[in-house]
């Protein structure tokens, strides 16, 4: 039998409406998200990549019950988010991480312990239950320090311990390293691998490719409120043209030098951009076939011609495939 | 650790809750000084000067006048504003998405700002018979005090309807402050609305504390003329007015959330 998605979207839109002027007013319509269909597998980690404003914050919103849809259907845990919210609300957690949203002023076990009981977190666990995420998070030692002397990363570390104090079946992470240094980003990272293994399902949304790739087995990427690939990283490399990536640099390549490279064995896919007085041709390499040194020998002439391989990134398969919708 | 089962919320859990954090934000932040201490104060010494010479019960004016000037403020326009300071620190999006109805948040929000607002009350008190040398006049003492919680109580209700309007948009700071003092003298803080031009008077009447404050001025100043019958009129008066606002404060948080999800403008401030 094959187990509910934790998350499932059909045909999934929103459109925002903003108004301006006062006597005569001129209403600006968004499309946020325009038809998502998505599902999620339960006790997995799922990310969402996209560039700023491609609608994964209001994706997010929607499945945590923070704003209705305009149209569709979304589900998590098998219950409607618009008409089961108030079943969703105490098993699902939501960071939405950065600067705002926790009590500046007063410490994080204070904090802790308001939400501890808009949550119903029984009484008795109440105090056990906030040192355990405190711990978890790495926080114990500023529990009782005002959030306002908190740097980026302790308030990042503290969200989380809000999203995950009340134990949810589901956790929403938005955007969980953003603006951290390296060092508590990858705590953070460290920290959401662990929550899988508790049996939580995480759906994660991010713009750095590396974070993607280490934490997520499956990947789906959104543009313009759309989702233009959903895969496993090496399958996303595959549907952009191959695991291996040719770099060409000279100063400027003729046309018929790109359709002679265009016509070598397994090349599928060749990308031209200007770097600096350079161009850099990039080609996605479907075989083995083609190596290095046949690029420099298709190439005769260009005295500072310089040819690299690499596997392709992540980074590669999203930039193509934005790039892509955005033609 | 995700668990199936999830506790049951208990309401008069999440109001302590967030009365708690009320009084903790309030400890933690030093400029509520200025509303909840040092404008008392200054209230009290303005209506003592005032009403002085006003009759034989001038301290007693004075008291309620000054009195409600401030508990006006920290109840009404505090709990107001407590919302609109979820929004600027971002916390309503967290809290609203929290099991918890909301309507019991601000409920626990209102109530520190009842308490303080009985502060300020306390502070006037205070002021007023430090000026004056002697206590004032009061044919009915323990009446007095139900009454005056009884007003609080009805100022309460006008508040939540005020966080609801915090709720549902960020531009509600403008109307409060235009409306406040419009709302102040209209309700016969300071003066008992007979004394105020005939139009206005039904305009008072649909603010519960209105009916409340002329059963108090009944109860406590001999001779007074109010603008209702009497005193009884008033108490049922101010109990209907409080019930209404608080039966469309329970029906309209419902309608205010659905309203911000639809416009996703929880975040905004």
């Amino acid at each position: 039998m094959t187990p509910i998605p934790a998350i499932e979207t059909r045909g999934l839109t929103r459109t925002f409406e903003s108004r301006k002027g006062f006597l005569f007013r001129e209403v600006t319509r968004t499309e946020a998200l325009r038809g998502v269909d998505l599902a999620v597998a339960p006790e997995s980690i799922f990310g969402l990549l996209g560039p700023n404003g491609a609608g994964k914050t209001t994706f997010v919103k929607i499945l945590s019950t923070l704003l209705l849809p305009t149209g569709g259907k979304a589900s998590v845990l098998g219950h409607d988010v618009v008409d089961d919210s108030a079943w969703l609300r105490p098993r699902i957690g939501l960071v939405l991480g950065g600067e705002r949203g926790l009590y500046n002023r007063i410490n994080a076990r204070d904090n802790l312990r308001y939400f501890a009981d808009l949550y119903g977190i029984p009484t008795r666990e109440r105090e056990a239950r906030i040192e355990s995420v405190l711990e978890r998070v790495g926080l114990t030692w500023a529990a009782d320090r005002r959030v306002e002397e908190y740097s980026r990363g302790m308030k990042q570390k503290l969200h989380i311990a809000r999203g995950i104090l009340h134990r949810p079946q589901v956790l929403f992470l938005d955007e969980p390293t953003i603006g951290l240094d390296p060092k508590s980003a990858r705590e953070t990272r460290k920290l959401v691998r662990s929550l899988v293994s508790d049996g939580v399902t995480i759906f994660l949304t991010t713009h750095y490719m590396f974070e993607a790739e280490e934490l997520c087995p499956e990947i789906a990427v959104m543009s313009k409120g759309r989702i233009v690939a959903r895969d496993t990283v090496a399958g996303l490399r595959h549907l952009v043209g191959g695991d291996r990536t040719l770099e060409a640099e000279a100063y400027g390549f003729e046309d018929r030098e790109v359709a002679t490279l265009r016509a070598l064995p397994g090349v599928s896919k060749i990308v031209s951009e200007e770097y600096g007085p350079k161009t850099r041709l990039t080609l996605r390499l479907r075989s083995l076939e083609t190596t290095p040194d046949d690029v420099q020998a298709a190439l005769p002439g260009h005295t500072e011609l310089s040819v690299r391989e690499r596997r392709t990134s992540l980074e590669d398969v999203y930039l193509d495939l934005v790039e892509e919708e955005a033609r | 650790m995700a668990t199936a089962d999830v506790p049951a919320i208990s309401r008069s859990r999440a109001t302590r809750a967030s009365l708690r954090l009320a009084v903790l934000m309030f400890m933690a932040d030093p400029q509520w000084l200025i509303p909840s201490m040092i404008a008392p104060v200054i209230f009290g010494v303005v209506a003592f000067e005032l009403f002085r010479g006003a009759g034989p019960y001038f301290l007693t004016y004075a008291i309620l006048g000054a009195g409600m000037m401030s508990m006006w403020g920290q109840t009404l326009y505090g709990s107001g504003w407590a919302i609109g300071q979820d929004r600027e620190f971002g916390t309503l999006e967290p809290t609203v998405q929290s099991p918890t109805p909301y309507v019991y948040v601000v409920l626990g929000r209102v109530l520190w700002n009842v308490v303080s607002g009985l502060m300020g009350g306390g502070i006037v008190y205070l002021v007023v018979l430090a000026s004056a040398g002697s206590p004032p006049a009061v044919p009915d003492p323990v009446g007095f005090v139900i009454l005056f919680l009884f007003v609080m109580l009805t100022l309460a209700s006008v508040g939540i309807l005020f966080s609801a309007a915090w709720v549902y948009t960020r531009y509600s700071g403008f109307i409060q402050n235009v409306g406040e003092f419009a709302f102040y003298v209209g309700t016969g803080c300071m003066f008992p609305i007979v004394l105020l031009p005939f139009w206005t008077n039904p305009i008072g009447l649909f603010f519960p504390p209105t009916w409340a404050l002329d059963a108090l001025r009944y109860l406590s100043i001999p001779g007074y003329v109010g603008f209702s019958w009497g005193f009884w009129p008033d108490i049922l008066g101010a109990v209907v007015t409080t019930l209404v606002y608080v039966a469309i404060a329970g029906t309209i948080f419902k309608r205010v959330e659905l309203h911000v999800l639809a416009k996703g403008n929880l975040s905004d401030y």
